[in-house]
């Protein structure tokens, strides 16, 4: 029997390990068990890599805050303790307005959680590449996260779970080019689809061409993609664009800076605003 | 021993780009370190084990930080190891200008690669810029050659105490 050649071999190699990689994406698409398993083996073998390294990274954040703190401008604690004083006086006043509302809204019968239940999470590690923009969090099925549950930051919303394991969960950025959340500009509530496009700015695509939109104006989350609760900030806008077809083209500046994402919140809830039904107790003032 | 050094190499890629991608995360963008041991293996040593250590640490990036794509990462860093490790066969590419070129080509067909995959399984892709490539093709070129002749002088310096061992 004549031998093969490792040219051929190899050749031969790399089309067997092409189509088992080929048939693992298919299968992760569809959500299998065998890709599961392997991600499982895959994770399993990494573990006494990684865990080392989130002990060091932890050590090295601590220095990195610890510095940061004692650096801290006096002036800007003085600015911060009047901004906070400030703040307290209109949490207060908010406060009042959220009752008004609640009773408001129970008169009108609806139903609205103002609060959703949420579970803080640290951000692990971050792949902000063009095509995949994606944050790890240290929360996982053990801590109740799920899929397509919403996580936002201090200043607005930041992306939603994609796949969990037990100590921790992924989480697509909403600059990622296949996020979408609903949006509307908070000025005119006009509403629309917010998109990422990697690196870029996010795009508002389906907000029709004569709705009232100007440079500068705040889009928030609509709340009618049943994944975000409606208010969290998504981003200004910076650039109002001839219309294409039907619709504006509008450029968002994003609220929160994927960049600078340490710490966020995973409301373990779906989206804030449900209508009661009609068999439903209503509540009463 | 070399299988030793490959787990090696792999872990603390891994290690690295987890920090970066906590510390940096804005240079996720333009560096993925998980392509160092490919280039490494492929300029070093045969094809078949830069395609093993491609795919390897494909996988692993993929475990990480692939949101939907499992294996992704693995079919394209295998691909790379097995062309990488031809050239590599043909060519002697373990010397600055061979390492810079080669960590210059992966990041940049890694990307192409990627992207056409992505595509090709449903997902919305990005317009990539050209100056983002330019940057990528830049860094990854220039740290491939920063870390592979790291690699090299750490490599000889252990040769040279093992002589030294043997002649005492």
């Amino acid at each position: 029997m004549a031998a093969v050649s490792p040219a051929r071999a190899n050749a031969l190699l790399l089309g067997v390990m092409t189509f088992a990689q080929l048939l693992l994406i298919a299968a992760s698409v569809r959500g299998s068990m065998a890709a599961s398993a392997v991600a499982a083996v895959v994770g399993a073998s990494s573990r006494p890599v990684v865990a080392p390294e989130r002990s060091v990274s932890g050590i090295l954040l601590d220095v990195v805050h610890f510095f940061r703190d004692v650096h801290a401008d006096e002036t800007e604690n003085v600015k911060l303790k009047l901004e906070a004083t400030r703040l307290s006086g209109e949490l207060e006043r908010t406060s009042e307005l959220a009752q008004e509302n609640t009773r408001l809204r129970r008169l009108l019968g609806m139903h609205e959680n103002l609060a959703p239940q949420s579970i803080g999470a640290s951000v692990v590690t971050a792949r902000l590449a063009g095509q995949s923009r994606v944050i790890l969090v240290d929360r996982g099925a053990a801590d109740g996260v799920r899929p397509d549950m919403a996580v936002v930051a201090w200043g607005g919303a930041v992306g939603r779970v994609v796949s969990v394991e037990k100590g921790f969960a992924r989480v697509r950025l909403l600059s990622d080019p296949n996020s979408g959340a609903s949006g509307v500009i908070a000025r005119s509530r006009a509403e629309g689809m917010i998109v990422g496009r990697g690196g870029e700015p996010m795009e508002m695509v389906y907000v029709p061409k004569y709705s009232d939109v100007v440079v500068g104006d705040r889009v928030v989350t609509s709340g009618l993609d049943g994944v975000f609760p409606r208010g969290f900030g998504i981003g200004r806008v910076t650039v109002v664009g001839e219309p294409v077809g039907a619709s504006k083209s509008i450029r968002l500046e994003p609220e929160v800076d994927d960049r600078a994402v340490e710490d966020v919140l995973i409301l373990l809830e779906p989206s804030g605003t449900k209508l009661l039904a009609p068999d439903e107790p209503e509540a009463r003032p | 021993m070399i299988v030793l050094w490959a787990v090696m190499g792999i872990g603390l890629s891994l290690a690295f780009e987890l920090v970066l991608g906590r510390f940096a995360p804005g240079a996720t963008r333009y560096v993925t370190l998980m392509t160092l041991p490919l280039v490494a293996y492929a300029l070093r040593t045969s094809q078949r084990s830069a395609m093993a250590v491609g795919c390897a640490s494909g996988l692993l990036e993929d475990y990480w930080i692939e949101p939907r794509l499992f294996g992704l990462n693995g079919l394209v860093k295998t691909l790379l190891g097995w062309a990488l490790g031809g050239v590599g066969a043909q060519f002697d590419l373990n010397n600055f200008w061979g390492r810079f070129a080669s960590g210059a080509s992966v990041s940049l067909v890694d990307e192409g690669l990627q992207t056409a995959l992505r595509r090709l399984f449903g997902e919305i892709v990005a317009p990539v810029g050209v100056a983002s490539l330019g940057i990528r093709a830049v860094a990854g070129g220039l740290l491939t050659a920063a870390v592979l002749a790291i690699v090299s002088r750490f490599g000889a310096s252990r040769r040279t105490t093992r002589q030294k061992h043997r002649k005492a």
